[in-house]
């Protein structure tokens, strides 16, 4: 840990070029190329992007211009983003079940839920010791400090 | 082609003549109708975004835009009705409506213009004066023109945070009204495609993949998105708060061979913004990040030398003119010839370089005069020398159907030949590259050769082979290089300097030349030093006569005997640029534009000529204030032979001089004849007697013709000399000159943007290979082979392939040979 060395070691190139396989390598065939590589591998990743951008010999940027016009691509892991609004007593004093509706109305599912997508999941619970900062949400270990309904939807939003 | 068909249309109740093909935005603006437009840029693709340019076609339902309707013969056309002028306030009105629009219809705004009762700075601050576009804003035109003192609409504003991670200009996005000429820009002409539309709806947004910033993105800093952004969106840091420039000077660019013309904005006495100029011979109106904002920056840092001073004990004293020449006419006067040493850029004046050698050789009776560029080419130079001589102009980038690039990445330099690059292929043309890492247009080329460092010289001369015998390859790639090499008609072979200081190098340029002759392909040099021609047309090199004839060449000498009026040295001397990192140390140094360098004081007396102060090196007794290359007038050959012109566009700062006047200066105050020019132009005249280029283009500008190099004169051994060693190690280690330097500066130094692109001092590694070794960016990381060892910072690099490192060092002599194996350690400081 330390440092980020961006590098992405997803897939393995082979597999890449077993996708492939069915295409030419023209500009045109880059929509069905998209959805084919989000079937795969359930979102289109940096590595995926690279390996689009060469076979295609389309920039990275372009090819995501084009994939992010579409809502049904998405761009990071499913399921990966988990959401924990905390209740214990400082947070509950300072709204913390508000907190947790907000989420919940937002997902569209109860606390204990992934949503439909799986890409959230969504928890209540209780003190994690950080109750000067309360009321407290923790999205992916990282921990949002007196975190306020209306930051909720931007908060979501950012990992969606 | 055949000629345009003539039609006839109506427009606004005039009947006027087009041919088809015309835009009806073209045919009005041909005839002086004014139509309102946003979007639309000569240049770029019509793109019908902003739908400012709406009229009225008899027989077509609702309003089509002016920018994308080809005109049609019989058609009857409005571009001013009720309608119009109405949808047109309110698709303004709407842009508006997103935009922090204090600067359009704020109350104040006729006040403010004229007697600014809020003071501009705090109305920065506060916000009203939120955009630095204010006052040259396409959309406050726009909007001025139209009238528009509200808007109507439910005030959207986006909030969104302005970018400025990114070095040299920033992005504020609020201001943005999508015109998409920024994307057309980089896409189209610059086919870096580095932007692109995002998302789509209200949350539409410009910008490269994910959160990327420009940088990570593949970005050229080339400046011309910001350039036709008509709002404030996209924004020079360093001129954002300048306002209007009041005049223009197209000058030179001396940051490479390339040469590309610029039109330097200058405001008072201050050059505020470079950008390039629509030059048909050299860059057609493209530059890269070094002529569109290094310049600048480098010419303005308020660390410039505007005073002579010597050093009193360890105190610098600021001295006069007429003080520092006598210090100097002092110290040289009983300098003995083998004593004297001077050391010159390459990125000076033909001019300068032309004054120098010959106070050397008449003032100091030495022949020991030197530039830079021996070391960066080392044993390559004369073979480098020889290729030049088969030099074909840049316009051969635009006609060639093959492009085999040899080392070359354009990314942060000679940019506009890479734009020329991928342009060729999108006409058709085939472009080979030759490069162990992936570069500006890695994309583009079919095939790349990826050579693993030091294979390349190998590489290339099988591709010889195959073409010449029809040898075939053991690497596939190799061989489809020599089939598509074979079927070209004009292909030509481009030069960059990535291999220029392996100890193959010349075995690399050599196999470049047999290559060509075996294709009958013209060698396209691209030298990084701007006036690497000129150095060697003014004799600015022990081994070099003016004309670059050789130094025992008897008919040069006659007739530079006869037009000095002064005997010849016959000495070579046995002092030269290798001299330096060599530890050799001289009586006298007379550093004209470079650094002393790192270690011990190479001479009793040093004399420090040059636009910054040098610090960090060994301190010089004497340090004279050079005036830069935006502040002189002369001239410099590029890589293709062509004489072009650099002009004054502001006076020095201070005391500062050009550099042949100081140079004149000393020459007289030792007594020494033959020194007294006025101007460039009394240098110029003298030069043509001796350097026949510029005895053809004697004239002010010139025809500014191209011509392959003609020196006759080589240089003797410039080998580095450098003890070989053998190493064992699991890493390959390359290390290349730094490229990007101006005035033995490396452009890092003084200008703050350039630090995030190059890398002097710093050693590539890749991040996969920095996470086994337990490396992280920035951390020291020592490199070794047997007991020699050196620790660099390192730079993780997604694009250094696995197993090899790469450092760029200004004095990149270290380790021979080079590749050489090596093995690494995190260095614990
Ligand atoms: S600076 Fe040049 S390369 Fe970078 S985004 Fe703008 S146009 Fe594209
Ligand atoms: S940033 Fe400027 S050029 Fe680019 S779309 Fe926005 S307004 Fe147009
Ligand atoms: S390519 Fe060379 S000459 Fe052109 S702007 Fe860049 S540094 Fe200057
Ligand atoms: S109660 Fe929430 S962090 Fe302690
Ligand atoms: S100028 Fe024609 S639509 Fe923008």
């Amino acid at each position: 840990m330390g440092c980020d060395t961006r590098t992405s070691t997803s897939a393995a190139p082979a597999e890449y070029r077993d996708l492939f396989q069915e295409f030419k390598g023209q500009e045109g065939e880059l929509i069905t190329i998209l959805v084919r590589v989000q079937e795969r591998f359930g979102y289109i990743s940096e590595e995926s992007l690279k390996q689009i951008s060469r076979f295609l010999k389309l920039s990275e940027n372009q090819i995501f211009g084009v994939a992010s016009f579409f809502s049904k691509f998405r761009f990071d892991a499913p399921g990966t983003t988990s959401i924990k609004v905390c209740m214990g007593t400082a947070c509950h004093v300072h709204g913390g079940s508000q907190l947790s509706d907000a989420v919940g109305w937002r997902l569209g599912i109860n606390f204990g839920q992934a949503s439909r997508d799986g890409r959230f999941d969504f928890q209540r619970v209780n003190c994690i010791g950080a109750c000067a900062l309360a009321p407290v949400v923790v999205v992916n270990e990282q921990v949002h400090a007196r975190a306020m309904v209306t930051s909720m939807q931007e908060l979501l939003e950012s990992h969606e | 082609m055949s000629e345009p068909t003539a039609i006839t249309l109506t427009i606004d109740n005039r009947t006027l003549t087009a041919h088809k093909g015309q835009t009806l935005l073209e045919v009005a603006r041909a005839n002086g109708i004014e139509i309102p437009t946003l979007c639309f840029l000569e240049g770029l693709s019509p793109h019908g975004g902003c739908r400012m340019c709406i009229v009225e076609v008899e027989g077509v339902r609702n309003l089509p835009t002016a920018c994308t309707t080809p005109a049609e013969d019989g058609m009857i056309v409005r571009t001013r009705t009720a309608q119009i002028e109405a949808q047109r306030a309110d698709i303004l009105q709407l842009f508006l409506s997103e935009h922090t629009s204090s600067c359009l219809v704020c109350d104040e705004k006729t006040e403010c213009k004229e007697f600014m009762p809020t003071i501009r700075k705090a109305g920065v601050t506060t916000g009203c004066r939120y955009c630095p576009k204010d006052g040259q804003c396409e959309l406050q035109a726009v909007t001025e023109k139209m009238g528009i003192t509200n808007i109507d609409y439910p005030i959207a504003y986006r909030g969104l945070r302005v970018e400025t991670e990114d070095p040299f200009y920033d992005r504020d996005y609020n201001l943005c009204i999508l015109c998409g000429r920024c994307v057309r820009m980089c896409q189209e002409v610059r086919t870096a495609n580095v932007l692109a539309y995002k998302n789509r709806g209200r949350k539409a947004i410009i910008g490269p993949a994910f959160k990327r910033t420009h940088l990570e993105a593949g970005c050229e800093f080339c400046g011309a998105c910001v350039a036709v952004c008509p709002t404030g969106s996209l924004r020079e840091k360093a001129r954002a708060w300048e306002g209007k420039p009041e005049r223009e000077e197209i000058t030179t660019c001396t940051f490479c061979g390339v040469g590309c013309q610029l039109r330097l904005l200058v405001k008072g006495d201050r050059v505020i913004g470079s950008l390039p100029a629509e030059d048909a011979l050299v860059n057609r109106g493209q530059l890269c990040v070094k002529g569109r904002f290094c310049n600048t920056e480098l010419v303005n840092g308020h660390q410039r030398i505007r005073n002579p001073y010597a050093m009193e004990g360890d105190i610098p004293k600021e001295i006069s003119w007429e003080h520092a020449a006598a210090l100097a006419a002092e110290q040289l006067s009983v300098c003995a010839p083998e004593d004297f040493a001077m050391l010159a850029s390459s990125n000076l004046c033909t001019e300068d370089l032309y004054i120098a050698q010959k106070f050397t050789r008449v003032a100091m009776k030495s022949n020991q005069v030197d530039t830079t560029a021996r070391t960066f080419y080392g044993g390559a130079f004369n073979a480098y020398l020889d290729l030049m001589a088969l030099g074909v102009p840049l316009s051969a980038v635009h006609e060639a159907d093959l492009l085999l690039a040899v080392g070359l990445d354009s990314r942060f330099g000679r940019s506009v030949v890479g734009v020329a690059l991928r342009g060729a292929v999108k006409r058709g043309a085939k472009v080979v590259s030759i490069h162990p890492r992936s570069h500006s247009y890695s994309l583009f080329a079919d095939p790349w050769i990826q050579p693993r460092p030091g294979e390349e010289a190998g590489i290339l001369e099988d591709l010889a082979h195959a073409v010449k015998a029809g040898e075939s390859s053991p690497n596939p790639e190799v061989d489809r290089a020599a089939q598509l090499l074979k079927a070209a008609q004009r292909p030509i072979i481009l030069l960059g300097s990535e291999f220029m200081q392996y100890t193959s190098a010349s075995r690399v340029l050599d196999a470049v030349r047999a290559l060509a002759r075996a294709l009958g392909a013209g060698v396209m040099p691209l030298p990084p030093q701007n006036n690497l021609q000129g150095s060697l047309l003014a004799g600015a090199y022990p081994e070099l006569l003016p004309g670059g004839a050789a130094l025992a060449d008897a008919a040069q000498r006659t007739r530079m005997e006869a037009v000095w009026g002064a005997g010849l040295p016959t000495e070579l001397g046995d002092w030269n640029a290798w001299s330096l990192p060599e530890g050799k140390r001289t009586k006298v140094l007379y550093l004209l534009g470079e650094l002393p360098p790192q270690g011990p004081k190479p001479a009793d007396f040093l004399i420090f000529q040059n636009i910054y102060p040098p610090a960090g090196f060994s301190v010089p007794d004497l340090v004279l204030p050079a005036a830069a290359s935006t502040e002189v007038d002369g001239t410099f050959v590029n890589g293709e032979g062509r004489i072009q012109p650099v002009r004054r566009a502001v006076a020095p700062p201070g005391n500062a001089r050009p550099d042949w006047e100081i140079l004149c200066h000393i020459a007289r105050k030792m007594g020494v004849p033959g020194f007294d020019f006025k101007n460039v132009t009394e240098i110029r005249e003298e030069m043509a007697h001796l350097i026949e280029v510029y005895r053809e283009d004697g004239e002010e500008d010139g025809a500014r013709r191209p011509r392959p190099y003609s020196g006759t004169g080589r240089l003797s051994a410039t080998v580095c000399p450098l003890p070989e060693v053998s190493g064992a190690g699991e890493f390959l280690l390359t290390v290349n000159a730094v490229e990007h330097i101006h005035r033995g500066f490396p452009l890092s130094a003084w200008v703050e943007g350039s630090k995030a692109l190059l890398t002097e001092g710093l050693l590539e590694i890749n991040p996969a290979d920095a996470t086994e070794a337990g490396i992280c960016q920035g951390d020291s990381l020592a490199v070794s082979v047997g007991n020699i060892e050196h620790v660099w910072p390192a730079k993780l690099f997604r694009d250094q392939p696995r197993g090899t490192l790469n450092a760029s060092l200004r004095e990149w002599a270290t380790f021979s040979p080079n590749p050489l194996p090596v093995r690494i350690r995190k260095a614990h400081v």
